[in-house]
């Protein structure tokens, strides 16, 4: 507490803070998805970017291949995984009272990391890959996070692209809106929700892959990501995807202030004390309603 | 049936009130930890399986419970009994700074408010060490109290059990089950749903904490990691789905199968043994919501109200 905060100490925390952000941004922009669509919150998200992260680690370990190369396995793979799990078992409850569908995918998560703990025990791994950080000015930039911030940004560019312009995602908006309507307008919604599961499941993956570089790997790691995701569409507003965005890199900057002025333990409290106060002051999120 | 269920509880009971004079002392620290999860399964069971509002960071509660209680034996020479009830009052405290807020709204907002709390709280404990020993735990004097404690657990889990019967047959109950069936028909017809919704987890929180204060005083040392753990949250969840949600003798039909079944056979295998519980969840969710009582009630025409 007695350190005096610099301007440089503030800029290094805004960098890193949108740098996180990015990430957490893309990660949520599939629980956003999923909600939106089917109006599901999808507990074993973070799961998903547990199985991304050990993709990535078994890709390095295994195959000795550029870490940031495993994207092409990791969210393809999440995105088959994402489309069975809906196919098989989500599917039966996304009509059915909210308490089924959190229910079923907390059983789904408990399933997944304990049998990832039983396949790659709980040691904690990491992928070493540029370790080291470039200097701009009076700021450091690790080097890893800012290389997977600019993919971070570039897949989330490339899903709204996706979502805004071809014909399934204006089909996955539409659902989205309605899906009543959109099934009139002969859009195959079962369809459109397999698409959207395993798309959100893809990017909760290249998430996965993309915080294997920085951080240690373990099988219970994803299930903060699924709380800060959640979070980062509260802050957004739920349903809302650019909401998504801007909530992703407001988290990510409010807990990098956090971790200036306190201690790493009491920074992790942070996050949820923003959720509750934005559920107290204003529930509907920063942006409010719905919007695709 | 309506002259032998009583006869048979109160047998049952009193079975249970000699039982410690001729088991050993494993097996009274075995029927201890059956008490302990019926008492957590149905404390859930108010929140969750009444009003249909999940908590998935019920333990939590269990954790604040035993540190509270175990600071007060240390620091302040309280009897373990009443620090287990103040354990219990903290808990409360705990469950209004969150309920409050997030029982507002409607959704799953409160699922996921409630997924963060554990860590959260287990990061706050870690930090306060000057109060809570941080990492290395609170160690208590070591009493030989198991008798004791073994009464008080019953005591905690009978009297859960009774709560749960006086609320599901009266009109708080049908109150808080119109809350789950239909939010919106539950308000038009005049029910403070926010309310309601807080009475259920403030009731809900009171137990897991007077546990969480037995429990410390039992084990004798509780640090972060023993008394959060993940795990208990999903037992209890896991007890409460399969012996049938928002029943009466559903909790206690789940704790006791599952407990048994997990001291007799999981226990050497942890990690099948977590995913043996999340595949029950699965299944319970999609092929018998309503559990094996729930079952049973359909099948054999059973009264609502058991």
């Amino acid at each position: 507490m007695s350190v005096s905060i610099t301007a440089e100490m503030v800029g290094q925390v805004i960098i890193s803070g949108l740098l996180a952000g990015a990430l957490y941004s893309m990660v949520a922009l599939g629980l956003a998805l999923i909600f939106g669509v089917m109006r599901v919150i999808n507990i074993a998200h973070g799961t998903f970017l547990m199985l991304g992260a050990y993709t990535t680690f078994w890709w390095s370990q295994l195959l000795g291949i550029n870490p940031y190369l495993s994207l092409l396995a990791s969210m393809p793979l999440m995105f088959l995984l994402g489309v069975l799990l809906q196919r098989t078992l989500v599917t039966r409850v996304v009509n059915a009272p909210e308490l089924s569908s959190l229910l079923l995918t907390f059983g789904i998560s408990i399933a997944l990391v304990n049998l990832a703990q039983l396949a790659f025990t709980s040691d904690l791994r990491s992928v070493e890959y540029l370790t080291g950080a470039w200097l701009v000015g009076p700021i450091a930039l690790s080097k890893s996070r800012v290389i997977s911030f600019a993919f971070a940004v570039a897949i989330t560019l490339f899903a709204f692209w996706f979502l805004q312009k071809t014909k399934l995602g204006k089909a996955i908006r539409a659902t989205s809106q309605s899906s009543e309507v959109a099934l009139v307008c002969g859009i195959n919604v079962q369809r459109i929700h397999l698409y959207s599961f395993g798309i959100a499941s893809a990017l909760a993956a290249a998430g996965g892959s993309l915080v294997a570089v920085m951080i240690a790997i373990q099988p219970e790691m994803g299930q903060v990501y699924t709380f800060k995701s959640f979070l980062v569409i509260v802050l957004g507003g739920a349903g809302n995807l650019p909401g998504a965005l801007l909530g992703g890199m407001l988290l990510g900057l409010v807990e990098q202030l956090a971790s200036l002025f306190l201690t790493t333990q009491l920074s992790e409290a942070v996050a949820y004390v923003l959720l509750v106060l934005v559920l107290l002051l204003r529930p509907a999120g920063l942006l409010g309603g719905r919007s695709t | 049936m309506k002259r032998v269920a009583p006869a048979v509880l109160v047998i049952g009971l009193l079975l249970l009130v000699l039982y410690p004079l001729m088991a050993s002392g494993y097996e009274i620290r075995f029927m201890l930890q059956l008490f302990m999860w019926v008492a957590l399964a149905q404390s859930w069971n108010l929140i969750s399986g009444l009003t249909g509002y999940v908590s998935f960071g019920h333990v939590a509660f269990f954790g604040t419970g035993a540190y509270a209680a175990a600071i007060l034996v240390t620091s302040h020479g309280w009897h373990w009994a009443p620090a287990s009830m103040m354990g219990g009052v903290a808990a409360v405290i705990l469950a209004l700074i969150i309920g409050y807020p997030c029982l507002r709204l409607k959704g799953p907002y409160f699922a996921i408010a409630t997924l963060g709390l554990n860590e959260v709280v287990r990061a706050l404990v870690s930090y306060f060490e000057s109060v809570t020993g941080g990492g290395s735990g609170i160690s208590l004097p070591p009493i030989a109290a198991t008798g004791q404690i073994y009464y008080a657990m019953g005591l905690a889990a009978l009297a859960v059990t009774a709560a749960a019967h006086l609320i599901i047959t009266s009109r708080v109950g049908l109150r808080f089950m119109t809350i789950r069936e239909d939010e919106i028909a539950a308000e038009a017809m005049g029910i403070d749903t926010a309310r309601y919704k807080l009475y259920a987890f403030l009731l809900s929180a009171f137990i897991p904490g007077v546990v969480g204060g037995l429990f410390a005083q039992d084990t004798g040392y509780i640090e972060p990691i023993s008394v959060f753990p993940l795990l208990t949250t999903i037992t209890m969840i896991v007890m409460v789905l399969f012996g049938g949600k928002g029943t009466i003798w559903g909790p206690v039909l789940g704790a006791v199968t599952l407990f048994v079944l997990q001291e007799m056979v999981w226990v050497r295998f942890l990690y099948l043994h977590q995913i043996l519980f999340g595949a029950i969840i699965v299944v319970v969710v999609l092929l018998m919501p309503k559990g094996i009582l729930g079952m049973l009630q359909e099948r054999y025409r059973l009264p609502r109200t058991i």
